[in-house]
């Protein structure tokens, strides 16, 4: 056999190279700078019929093959990778586990849309806790008669918040790992599904990225892909797939570069000769050939063993790791070659190398690859047992969590007052509100939910009348640029150690929350219940800043002009009480050994998070040797119910 | 001689004293002794439950013989089968040879482990629901797995609502004459060492022990005769609260028990400045004890009677004094959970106490380490002084709250 693309491969290669240079590279730059989803081209490109390439043509597909997919997302990225990564996404991610998993009903309602490109998809696995491990997932489904009741957010979005569709990832069965999670479609719209943060992204930045936040959505029971527990085997089936669209969305980037710094090194002459002519350049250009060509057989073959419902999921994840660690090296020569000028913006080459870099990063790292990888050649390793590692609890370390959700938002605002002056807080006293974040005892820092600018007004006055400085999330400061840089809070920025943190409309990212660690007392305002934030305050109120804001504002304000504040005296931390281990442990009846799912029964092949329900029948106490049967489960009184 | 007592119209205590023993199970000191209690039930069939330690055989032996009053000895019921109640089964199997041994498979099979050599044919096995008539009593079996040992059972008297209750409502002291709870002054000289009793040894088996009390709360229990200690006839909702209390580990009182490590007298004083503080602020529940100077078992009882605790220790041989280390290592194998603790330590040149007392804390259920930890560098300082006040604080603050 002969190893090569067909004619109608190529046409149409041509065909989608054509709409590339036409329509996208005049604006690429733009859409670069600007940050900016091409919406035009989008619908263009479903015009074209290249959003439902390998889907049946009944369901509104091209019908066409797997490889003709991946060449497509190659051309694009060739001359754009964030434009490249929306065809990848919607429809390696978006559209391919309804494809694949749906039933008629779905297909009809979803798929269609999707294939045909009126609608746009996209892929809700990862979490702040669940990257490389999806069993560190924390966004919850519960069934409540006709729906679920969807709780939880996700974090790097593609596509995200402009799709349409979104298959997105959720616990239903908790404390047993991958295999308590269940699939489901959730449409853009829906009351309580919101967009959080879209990100800054250091390339794709023409490509949309975004976190999503479920509040409560009610998510109808027929809108369950697959059965419940199948989520984890979905999500896998559709990552090998995606790795194909990855590796090609690498492999364009690369060519792009490549194809640029050829054209520039024929051109550019020094010592009176291209520069593409001398030695070292001509043995870059040869090793650059060589990694494309190796990259693009490894996505081929991937792509004709896909098409061919033959297993490929290690050639996938070998196609994806391969191209996007060469499309490093690939754009690092090519810039190399263009000296000075490829580190300009506006050069072809300068994005597409910072284009490159989320290629060894996303839908599976290329470490995760190689997990994949050798998990075919080697088999699955034997268990290893991390003692302890699910149960972490809150960044900012044990707090109160008591959130004021009863009454009117004035009787919450007096609660939170009553609480904080019961615990010490003297609000007659103020400081200086530009006083620096390290020395400050009391800062109020504005979130991304504050909102416009003038917003931040609420944010000053509330500051000054509870004695405090003013702070900010980082992308308040950074990108927002409400605050200057030196005002916001987290591990990259300042850390706050003194004793009051008020967070407005601030989320809690990880990073955030880590600068935040040493303060006495953290009170959190957001109108999302399941923000981060409230898991790690002592105090919060769910409800607009808007509302909230000046409330508390007026509650603090003693009518006086605030006394200077005396010297910061570090507060005590709050006393929480331990809370009982959330798994329900047994005591065997023979000898008094309990068996607890913390730590599993390691001799006797038991892992760590199996409950005693899920214990095989044969199993018998490690100590003594009685049956299961002997075992009693274990109760959990607590004094705190009686009064 | 004999010696014993009237429970109830046919029902006799049979049992015997020891003032002698310095260890109980060569674990725990008993200044006040202890009683080995036996019954003898009289009815168409002749009935003895449980027997006593060797070492008060002979009086045990006298009692049973006066009380049969020449008849034979049917039936011998073995609730529990640990040698300080099950070490005369042998002697009253060859003075009464008909007798039949009525008891658990499991403890058949201890029986045997022991030696103590019944004829298979002798033996009558029951269990859980089982039932047997001795004519004008019946007497129903309830199995009580690890309420101690894993073979116990108890056994009612449906027909005068009698519990016998082997190791469970026991006691230490001897009972020098008494008999009956509300003979003597339980609630002030005995309920410490009906807790020291329990704590110690049944304290690990909390989940045992409340599913026992739920089975007997559906009894009409009118009478408890445990195989220490005294026979309950009154109150006897007062001890089953105590009991409650116990097997949940739920704090009987707010209180704060200070127990230090000290080597020269530093970290005594640290301990002492503490207490002060502690009154001083109006807070008055404070016990205080030094590790060396105290048996364990007598911290372990104090530990489950009050909600806090204060431990100081100083760092010995990079670790945690032995004696606090015993302690702490104590309550984690007698199951002691939901507790609040204050650490403080004390070191001259690596401190280590702190974070390894925290850690076994950690391991427990339940524990909560107060924020406010103390490192003591050899003595107390302006400093250090200042960070046990924020200590006192803190231990008076978190009374407020329950587990």
């Amino acid at each position: 056999m002969l190893f090569s693309t067909t004619e109608a491969h190529e046409e149409f290669r041509a065909k989608v190279r054509k709409f590339a240079e036409e329509e996208v590279k005049p604006i690429a730059f733009k859409l670069d700078q600007e940050n900016e989803f091409p919406y035009d081209v989008v619908k263009k490109m479903a015009k074209l019929g290249i959003m439902g390439i390998p889907y049946e043509k009944k369901y509104g597909g091209a019908e066409s093959d797997v490889l003709s997919y991946a060449i497509a997302v190659e051309e694009l990225s060739r001359v754009d990778g964030g434009v490249g990564v929306i065809l990848s996404a919607h429809t390696s991610l978006g559209t391919y586990p309804i494809a694949a998993f749906g039933t008629e009903e779905q297909k009809k309602k979803y798929l269609v849309p999707l294939a045909k490109g009126e609608k746009l998809g996209a892929f809700g696995l990862t979490e702040p806790n669940a990257g490389s491990d999806a069993g560190g997932t924390e966004t919850v489904a519960v069934l409540e008669g006709d729906h679920y009741v969807l709780n939880g957010g996700k974090i790097f979005i593609t596509n995200a918040p402009v799709a349409d569709t979104y298959v997105i990832f959720a616990v239903t069965t908790p404390n047993i790992g991958t295999h308590g999670i269940s699939a489901f479609i959730v449409e853009k719209g829906w009351e309580g599904f919101e967009f959080g943060d879209h990100y800054d992204k250091m390339g794709i930045r023409s490509s949309s990225t975004a976190e999503l936040i479920f509040n409560d959505v009610k998510v109808p029971k027929e809108n369950l892909l697959g059965k419940e527990g199948q989520g984890f085997k979905i999500a896998m089936a559709t990552l090998d797939g995606g790795r194909i669209g990855i590796a090609s969305q690498a492999l364009g980037i690369a060519q792009g570069a490549f194809d640029n710094a050829k054209e520039y090194a024929l051109e550019r002459v020094q010592f009176d000769m291209p520069i593409a002519f001398q030695q070292i350049n001509q043995f870059k250009f040869a090793d650059m050939a060589i990694k494309l060509t190796n990259a693009r057989n490894l996505i081929y073959t991937a792509a004709e063993k896909k098409q061919a419902h033959v297993p490929y999921g290690m050639d996938s994840a070998m196609a994806k790791a391969y191209a996007s660690d060469i499309a490093l090296e690939v754009c690092n020569d090519a810039l190399q070659i263009y000296g000075g000028n490829g580190y300009l913006k506006g050069m072809e080459v300068e994005r597409a190398y910072r284009d490159a870099k989320i290629t060894t990063i996303y839908e599976g790292t290329n470490e995760i690859q190689r997990v994949v990888i050798a998990s075919h050649i080697l088999g699955k390793a034997p268990k290893t047992t991390v003692a302890g590692a699910k149960d972490k609890g809150p960044i900012t370390g044990v707090r109160k969590k008591i959130i004021y959700a009863k009454g009117t938002a004035k009787e919450r605002v007096d609660q939170l007052v009553e609480a904080l002056k019961g615990d010490g807080f003297d609000f007659t006293v103020g400081i200086d509100p530009m006083t620096p974040i390290v020395d400050a005892d009391r800062v109020v820092s504005a979130g991304k939910g504050i909102g416009a600018k003038e917003n931040m007004k609420l944010v000053e006055e509330l500051a000054k009348q509870a004695g405090a400085a003013v702070g900010s999330s980082r992308p308040v400061a950074e990108t927002m640029k409400y605050v200057p840089l030196d005002r916001y809070v987290g591990m990259s920025g300042q850390k706050f150690s003194g004793n009051l943190y008020i967070a407005c409309g601030i989320s809690g990212a990880g990073q955030h929350l880590k600068g935040i660690r040493e303060a006495t007392t953290i009170v959190a305002v957001n109108k999302n219940k399941n923000a981060p934030i409230f898991k790690n305050a002592d105090y919060g109120i769910v409800g607009d800043v808007m509302e909230i804001l000046p409330l508390l504002t007026k509650a603090l304000d003693n009518g006086q002009p605030k006394k200077p504040a005396p010297e910061r005296v570090k507060m005590r931390k709050a006393t929480v009480l331990k809370e009982p281990s959330h798994w329900t442990t047994y005591v065997c009846d023979g000898c008094g050994y309990e068996y607890d799912p913390a730590a599993g029964d390691e001799e006797g092949g038991i892992s760590i998070g199996t409950t005693f329900e899920a214990l095989p029948e044969e199993w018998i106490c490690p100590v003594c040797g009685e049956e299961k049967t002997a075992f009693v489960e274990v109760e959990k009184y607590s004094s705190k119910e009686e009064k | 001689m004999q010696c014993t007592r009237k429970v109830t119209e046919d029902l006799y205590w049979v049992g015997a004293n020891d003032k002698r023993l310095h260890l109980f199970e060569s674990a725990h000191p008993i200044e006040g002794g202890v009683s080995y209690n036996s019954y003898l039930l009289l009815d168409e069939k002749t009935a003895l439950f449980d027997t006593a330690d060797w070492s008060v055989g002979k009086q045990f032996l006298e009692n049973v013989e006066y009380v049969l009053d020449g008849r034979k000895l049917d039936y011998l019921v073995i609730n529990h089968l640990e040698p300080d109640h099950a070490a005369s089964i042998g002697e009253i199997v060859l003075r009464y040879p008909e007798v039949k041994v009525v008891s658990t498979e499991k403890a058949w099979l201890l029986m045997n482990q022991f030696q103590f050599r019944i004829d298979e044919e002798k033996f009558v096995e029951v269990k859980e629901g089982d039932s047997m008539s001795f004519g004008k009593h019946n007497i129903a079996f309830v199995a009580a797995p690890m309420v101690h040992w894993p073979e116990v059972m108890v056994s009612f008297d449906t027909t005068d609502g009698i519990l016998f209750s082997a190791d469970a409502f026991g006691s230490f002291k001897s009972l020098d004459g008494a008999l009956f709870a509300d003979e003597v002054d339980f609630k002030g000289e005995w309920i410490d060492e009906a807790r020291r009793y329990y704590t110690n040894i049944v304290g690990k088996y909390g989940p045992q022990v409340m599913a026992l009390l739920k089975k007997a709360s559906t009894l009409d229990i009118k009478c408890i005769c445990p195989l220490h200690g005294p026979v309950w006839r009154k109150d006897i909702p007062w001890i089953i609260d105590k009991y409650v209390h116990w097997a949940t580990y739920t704090p009987e009182e707010k209180g704060i028990v200070i127990a230090y490590a000290s080597m020269y007298g530093n970290t005594m004083s640290a301990a002492h400045i503490l207490a002060s503080k502690l009154h001083e602020k109006g807070f008055h529940n404070v016990k205080m004890y030094d590790v060396s100077e105290t048996h364990v078992s007598f911290l372990i009882s104090e530990a489950f009677k009050y909600s806090h605790l204060a431990l100081f220790s100083v760092t010995y041989n990079l670790n945690v004094f032995p004696a606090m280390q015993n302690f702490i290592d104590d309550m984690k194998r007698l199951n002691l959970q939901k507790r609040v603790i204050g650490i403080v330590e004390n070191g001259s040149w690596a401190p280590q106490a702190l974070d390894l007392m925290a850690k076994s804390f950690d391991e427990m259920k339940q524990m909560t380490v107060l924020n406010e930890q103390v490192s003591v560098l050899s003595s107390v300082t302006k400093m250090t002084d200042r960070e046990l006040d924020g200590l006192a604080d803190s231990l008076i603050e978190s009374m407020k709250q329950d587990y």
